[in-house]
């Protein structure tokens, strides 16, 4: 795992370009801690801070084939890489390291473009055609890794995180009220946005080219159901999904370091550690986060699961001054606006992995969009099922939902029936599923002073984007709604990814194996009503995890939200109280965001609801956001780390034979 | 009935005026969700003691401030008359 940046400006020399491409990558430095390196031409320079994870004396990047022609910036992992390595030597292509880096140049001189349909991982990439001056820009199909870019005149910035472009003179950071009111609507940034002006965020599944100034883009792989094999049984479908899960598990502990699992307390991550434990050769490592809140805490079913499959557990204890105290670092490492607290913790686990001395850890995130696992699901079924069915039905399929709000219980729940009669018609086209959420998202949208019309953004999204969108049904609209947004726009990033690398640690989701993910959009609701998530994953691994684990209800992962603050009374919590700070802000409705504040942070918890909580954390990351970015106060001084290879093509004459001596050749 | 129009914009930190008029749907904008919708129900049964029925709750007829009002009207009008 790495960071990557680049930046083509045909105006300035080779010479001008080194301290600034050091500049940004001292920005990522956190993704890459074991080195930098970085190749600079007459107008382009790239370079990459490195995670050494495979071969880790050989990968030293930018990373150029034996002519000098290609170089490569690579952030992530080709899991494929050794059978893609494999069939490129059986058409000619020589190997001088083990690492997948040289298989992911290789490929692209070999198929172009196409080969990213071939690759199964989480990638970004940036490679640089010094003969013909073409910069391409690829990142993987669920958006695993980052890549963002902005254009500024006749020059181009990339880099993994955007803070890397804090480094370039005279651009500034202005948040786009646009984006934001859509991410407040909907949860997280859709696959384009980044939540500032003039700063894209190339989405999953694209490659972009960037030759003789003109920028295109291209999708290279779209989220197709049911594209998986022809399954008759039951049975057949849960030998299929131990295979296809065991294989895609294996695939992701191909490293050079040792790898670690997160274990949740779910049975997603269970399910991982089970798996990856088959294949250690000394005992696993898990790692945890319990909290001091007992609501949030799910320490029990953590241990339980360590002590069952035997792994070296470490338990991070989160407690409301951790949250507080950390938000704006974390926020700074999120680049977007947060609807909840939960990522901060992640924030802080990450630290202690790196401190255990582990590099890389699998995770269960993704099998909850993959195998039906949120109450979403059954909710759209339930709805679209709503005229159909008896209100008995109706209630004691409701009464099964959201067990962590206390609303849904016996009490109130006529008047949630009443609620959900409010909408049981789409009424938004192609958003069925998401309606609820996002009338709650309408409450957010007033933060701003003009919060516009929220969710035209996602409206175009899902008429425009994909072909045969319309024609899918409900859940599975429901599905690519969630594989489009709250899942890459915040638990793949903000909570996964962002988190993990701000200590240098590569997150892993085997649940995110395109295999994985087109058999269990092929066996979904072929052997059951739906009605009990993620049955089928549940009943395939049954023998091989604790009952109370396989039979467990979902627990969303979640930590204090506005509790924390109201406990803590943070400094900066004047970014949100003081009229003076919210003044800097010309675009937030400081009348309302005053009263959410107080209201939030003067009743007790019971009386807050769930999205005044998400409101709450969006105004907070907004105003934090704003600071950092928009008026760089509280910026850390950035720190490159070491130097290990450059490359200036203008004053290089040598012939690059062999990858491994090619180390600053300037 | 000043008091339910209180306690909604107290509630759900809204106002209303010309932007967000009496008539608005209050599920529909967003700021009412189930959760508020409970905290709207028992205030109301509290504050002016009646109750509504599970055919009243669900029956999707208090959605905005004017109908709000007309239910606890008939409520009460209906209390008086027993």
């Amino acid at each position: 795992m790495c960071g990557i940046a680049g930046i083509f400006d045909p105006a300035l020399p080779a010479e001008a370009l080194g301290s600034r491409i050091k500049h940004m990558l001292a920005f990522i430095g956190h993704r890459g801690p074991d080195g930098a390196g970085y190749v600079v031409d007459d107008g382009f320079a790239m370079g990459t801070v490195r995670l050494a994870i495979l071969d880790p004396g050989a990968g030293a990047q930018p990373f150029g084939d034996p002519s000098g022609r290609y170089w490569l910036c690579y952030n992530g992992e080709i899991y494929n890489y050794r059978e893609l390595k494999a069939e490129l030597k059986g058409l000619g292509c020589r190997f001088s390291t083990q690492c997948d880096t040289e298989v992911v140049l290789n490929a692209w001189i070999t198929w172009g473009p196409d080969c990213l349909t071939r690759f199964n991982g989480g990638f970004a990439f940036a490679l640089y055609d010094s003969e013909t001056g073409d910069v391409f820009l690829a990142r993987d199909r669920f958006g695993k890794r980052p890549m963002f870019y902005a254009r500024r005149g006749d020059t181009l910035l990339f880099a993994s995180e955007m803070k890397a472009f804090l480094a370039v003179p005279g651009f500034e950071f202005e948040q786009d009220t646009d984006q934001l009111s859509s991410i407040l609507g909907q949860w997280t940034p859709l696959p384009d946005q980044a939540g500032f002006r003039g700063i894209e965020n190339l989405p999953m599944g694209q490659w972009l080219s960037f030759r003789n100034g003109v920028l295109t883009t291209r999708t290279y792989a779209e989220l197709r159901f049911g594209e998986g094999p022809e399954v008759a049984s039951e049975a057949d479908a849960l030998d299929l999904i131990r295979v296809r899960l065991m294989r895609s598990v294996e695939l992701r502990l191909r490293s050079d370091v040792e790898v670690g699992v997160y274990l949740s307390g779910g049975v997603d991550s269970a399910i991982v550690a089970g798996l990856a434990k088959d294949f250690a050769s000394k005992p696993l490592s898990t790692f945890s986060v319990e909290f001091e809140d007992a609501e949030f805490d799910e320490s029990e079913d953590q241990w339980l699961v360590s002590d069952y499959l035997g792994t070296r557990h470490h338990a991070q204890r989160i407690t409301h001054a951790d949250i507080a105290h950390q938000t704006p670092d974390a926020i700074y490492h999120a680049e977007v606006p947060a609807f909840r607290s939960a990522f901060v913790p992640m924030y802080i686990l990450s630290k202690r992995t790196q401190a255990e001395g582990i590099k890389v850890i699998l995770s269960g995130e993704g099998a909850d969009e993959a195998f039906l696992g949120y109450d979403l699901f059954k909710e759209t079924l339930l709805r679209d099922a709503w005229d159909r069915l008896p209100d008995d039905v109706r209630r004691s399929r409701l009464q099964k939902f959201y067990p962590h709000l206390a609303h849904y219980g016996p009490e109130d729940i006529a008047a949630v029936t009443g609620l959900y009669h409010q909408f049981s018609k789409e009424t938004m086209p192609g958003l069925f599923s998401h309606e609820l959420r996002f009338q709650n998202g309408r409450f957010s949208a007033r933060l701003m002073k003009d919060p516009g019309e929220p969710f035209a953004a996602i409206s175009r999204l899902v008429v425009s984007e994909q072909e045969g969108y319309a024609d899918l049904s409900p859940v599975e609209k429901a599905q690519w709604l969630e594989y489009k947004t709250l899942l890459p726009g915040y638990l793949l990033s903000t909570q996964g990814e962002r988190m993990s690398l701000a200590h240098g640690v590569e997150n892993r989701c085997p649940f995110l194996d395109p295999d994985v993910f087109a058999l269990a959009t092929s066996v979904n609701l072929k052997f059951d009503d739906g009605f009990t998530e993620k049955r089928l994953l549940r009943e395939a691994f049954r023998s091989q995890l604790p009952d109370r684990i396989i039979d467990k209800r979902k627990f969303p992962y979640r930590a204090p939200d506005a509790a924390a603050f109201a406990a803590e009374r943070p400094d900066y919590l004047d970014l949100i109280l003081s009229d003076t700070e919210l003044a800097a802000i010309p675009f937030v409705n400081a009348k309302f965001a005053q009263r959410l504040a107080n209201k939030v942070l003067n009743r007790p918890a019971s009386e807050i609801s769930t999205k005044e909580n998400q409101t709450f954390l969006y105004l907070l990351s907004i105003c934090l956001l704003n600071r950092t970015f928009v008026r760089r106060e509280g910026l850390r001084a950035p720190k490159l780390p070491p130097l290990e290879k450059v490359i200036n093509l203008k004053q290089q004459v040598e012939t690059y034979s062999s990858q491994g001596n090619a180390r600053s050749l300037t | 009935m000043e008091k339910i129009r209180h306690f909604i914009e107290e509630q759900f930190l809204i106002e209303f005026d010309e932007s967000f008029p009496e008539d608005s749907d209050l599920f529909k904008e967003g700021v009412m969700d189930s959760f508020g919708y409970i905290q709207l129900i028992r205030f109301l049964e509290q504050e002016f003691d009646i109750k509504f029925s599970e055919a009243e709750i669900t029956g999707g007829v208090m959605v905005s401030l004017p109908q709000i009002e007309q239910s606890v009207a008939q409520k009460i009008a209906g209390r008086a008359a027993e």
